[in-house]
């Protein structure tokens, strides 16, 4: 292109400082942006006397990790770990199973009524979460779940469950439905063409909907905080809001525990993240 | 004969399909949904199952929408998600369109760009809270260091500077959902159109104004609803931050609700709060919809 139009032959000059410039400027917003994780790291790193100078050393000369056995002795955060996890794991498998069925059947046969319940579906985005905790709340406390993890299953589902119908029913369109015909015409049964043809070739879309769906649960404050009382039950989240209103607070503490109910998924963001464009948009941008 | 009994096999398999997650969504949503609006409309105050005595009312519409604080629990929230949304959407243009240059070490920078998405909401909160600590803090120690300032801001227990907390907060959180979704409209565009453009001697500002900005007309209001509805909802952050103070400052209809059923167990007053939320949304998504239909097409 560029050889054929004499217009464009000056520009390798002025190309020069246009990428210089480029450079620069992703430099310093990726810089500003990050910098509120990397200072999370720095604190935690901090001896307790280095908190309290001014200013701040924006690089601990002798990094120590004594926050880190505070907080790990301390505060009950292995049990907040483990629940968090069993929470996440159980209620993506729960939200993945049933989204996967309920999008299959919304994206492949035009069912009457399927349009509205798909809007429907869509349509709980709109309700406040402040408003549905508290009938979730007294329904808890009837079935006897107060202070179990069973009950925030059932409460993130309200929330993972269309979004997962929504991300895959996405994802569904998008694979041609001639695939599926040929297995069966082949003799295959539609589940079988679902989950031999359909669920593999949407398998990048399931992922990201995993990923989705497990920080979601990881996240989720507001239910943990309204079902769980003992310290001992509590979530990740609900854990690390616990430092907020103690009556001193050590900032190399707070960091610490801060960034290891961080570190799963800035794991799973770093494995998962190329699937993520595609499944942010899979559900809303045609 | 048999292809209306494939037909209808067929049907019967579809609402099979949908039956696990319609059963469960019902129970955790349509039921309780159910229920929070008939408390809504319930006399009596209950506290969990001790029902003193049943009947209709519309007085806790009444109350809620005549108390003092309820106007500017709504000005508070339209506010908060009125500048989230404006400062999320504007780092999310920004950083889309340099992510969408190619040069050498992009994935990484899509990468660190996206991370905060991935930062647990309580964890942002309080990594915020830190820095913005009005002794030691690293936020005030700038300002002062830079002379903007010669009295640390009291960010948490001052009434606007709390509020510019919970904001910058959220918009941390909230951009790089923005920066996702105006990439890939950006990716959709054809470099044909570009080179075309270059070829007519359009420049950098002329393509972006002509070009790019108009392709993502069809991904920014999308985005804009979907985030302004998440805005509107949320809770952790301010809940964690300032509880909805000081003296209220930060105090969102979502806090309002939140506050009047756990900490002053008037379940029917919240519940009414929260309907009354319902309806916000709900209007404000039909004529955000409604709106930019009528705009772009």
């Amino acid at each position: 292109m560029t050889s054929i139009s004499p217009s464009t032959r000056p520009r390798p000059r002025s190309v020069q400082p246009r990428r210089l410039l480029l450079y620069i400027s992703v430099a310093v917003l990726c810089a500003i942006l990050v910098f509120p994780i990397y200072w999370m790291l720095n604190t935690s790193l901090a001896p307790r006397e280095q908190l309290y100078v001014f200013p701040p050393a924006l690089l601990h000369p002798n990094p120590v990790l004594d926050s880190y056995r505070t907080v790990l002795a301390d505060r009950p955060i292995a049990h907040w770990i483990f629940n968090s996890m069993l929470l996440v794991g159980a209620t993506t498998l729960v939200a993945l199973l049933t989204a996967i069925s309920a999008a299959y059947s919304l994206s492949r046969f035009r069912a009457r009524g399927a349009t509205t319940i798909g809007y429907l579906i869509l349509a709980t985005r709109l309700l406040p979460t402040t408003l549905l905790v508290i009938p979730l709340f007294i329904l808890m406390r009837s079935l006897g779940l107060i202070d179990n993890l069973l009950s925030l299953v059932l409460a993130d589902s309200t929330v993972v469950i269309p979004f997962a119908i929504w991300m895959l029913k996405g994802y569904f369109d998008s694979i041609p439905r001639e695939l599926e015909e040929a297995a069966l015409v082949d003799g295959t049964g539609h589940l079988g063409a679902l989950f031999r043809i359909t669920v593999p070739l949407a398998a990048p879309g399931i992922v990201a909907t995993m990923l989705y769906s497990a920080i979601l649960t990881w996240d989720e404050y507001l239910f943990a905080r309204t079902f769980l009382n003992q310290a001992n039950n509590f979530t990740i989240s609900l854990g690390l809001a616990s430092f907020r209103g103690e009556y001193v607070t050590y900032w190399n503490d707070v960091m610490a525990a801060s960034l290891i109910g961080t570190v799963p998924m800035i794991v799973l963001f770093v494995l998962l993240e190329r699937f993520m464009v595609s499944g942010i948009t899979g559900g809303a941008v045609k | 004969m048999t292809f209306i009994r494939i037909l209808s096999g067929r049907t019967r398999f579809a609402y099979a399909l949908l039956l696990p997650a319609l059963a469960l969504l019902g129970l955790v949503v349509a039921y309780p949904l159910y229920s929070g609006v008939l408390l809504s409309f319930e006399k009596a105050d209950f506290f969990g199952s001790s029902l003193a005595q049943r009947g209709w009312t519309l007085d806790n519409f009444v109350r809620v929408l005549g108390s003092a604080d309820f106007l500017p629990s709504l000005i508070r929230s339209f506010a908060y998600v009125l500048i989230v949304t404006a400062g999320a959407l504007t780092i999310g243009l920004l950083t889309a369109l340099l992510l969408n240059e190619s040069f050498r070490g992009r994935p990484l920078a899509r990468m660190l760009i996206a991370l905060p998405w991935a930062i647990p909401l309580v964890v942002a909160t309080n990594i915020w809270w830190w820095l913005l600590d009005p002794s030691y803090g690293l936020v005030n120690s700038t300002l002062t260091s830079l002379g903007v300032s010669q009295q640390p801001t009291q960010w948490l227990n001052d009434q606007i500077p709390a509020f510019i907390a919970v904001c910058i907060v959220t918009i941390w959180k909230a951009y790089p959902f923005f920066t996702i979704m105006l990439l890939a409209g950006l990716q959709g565009i054809p470099k044909d159109l570009y080179d075309a453009a270059s070829v007519d001697g359009a420049g950098t500002y002329r393509r972006l104004r002509h070009i790019t900005l108009p392709a993502l007309r069809a991904v920014v209001p999308i985005a804009v609803l979907l985030n302004a509805l998440w805005v509107f909802r949320e809770f952790t952050v301010i809940w964690v931050l300032t509880g909805g103070g000081p003296v209220n400052a930060t105090e969102t209809l979502a806090i309002a609700t939140y506050r009047a059923a756990f900490q002053d167990f008037h379940f029917t007053l919240a519940a009414a709060l929260g309907v009354v939320t319902l309806a916000i949304s709900l209007v404000g998504s039909v004529v955000a919809v409604r709106f930019a239909t009528r705009d772009f097409y």
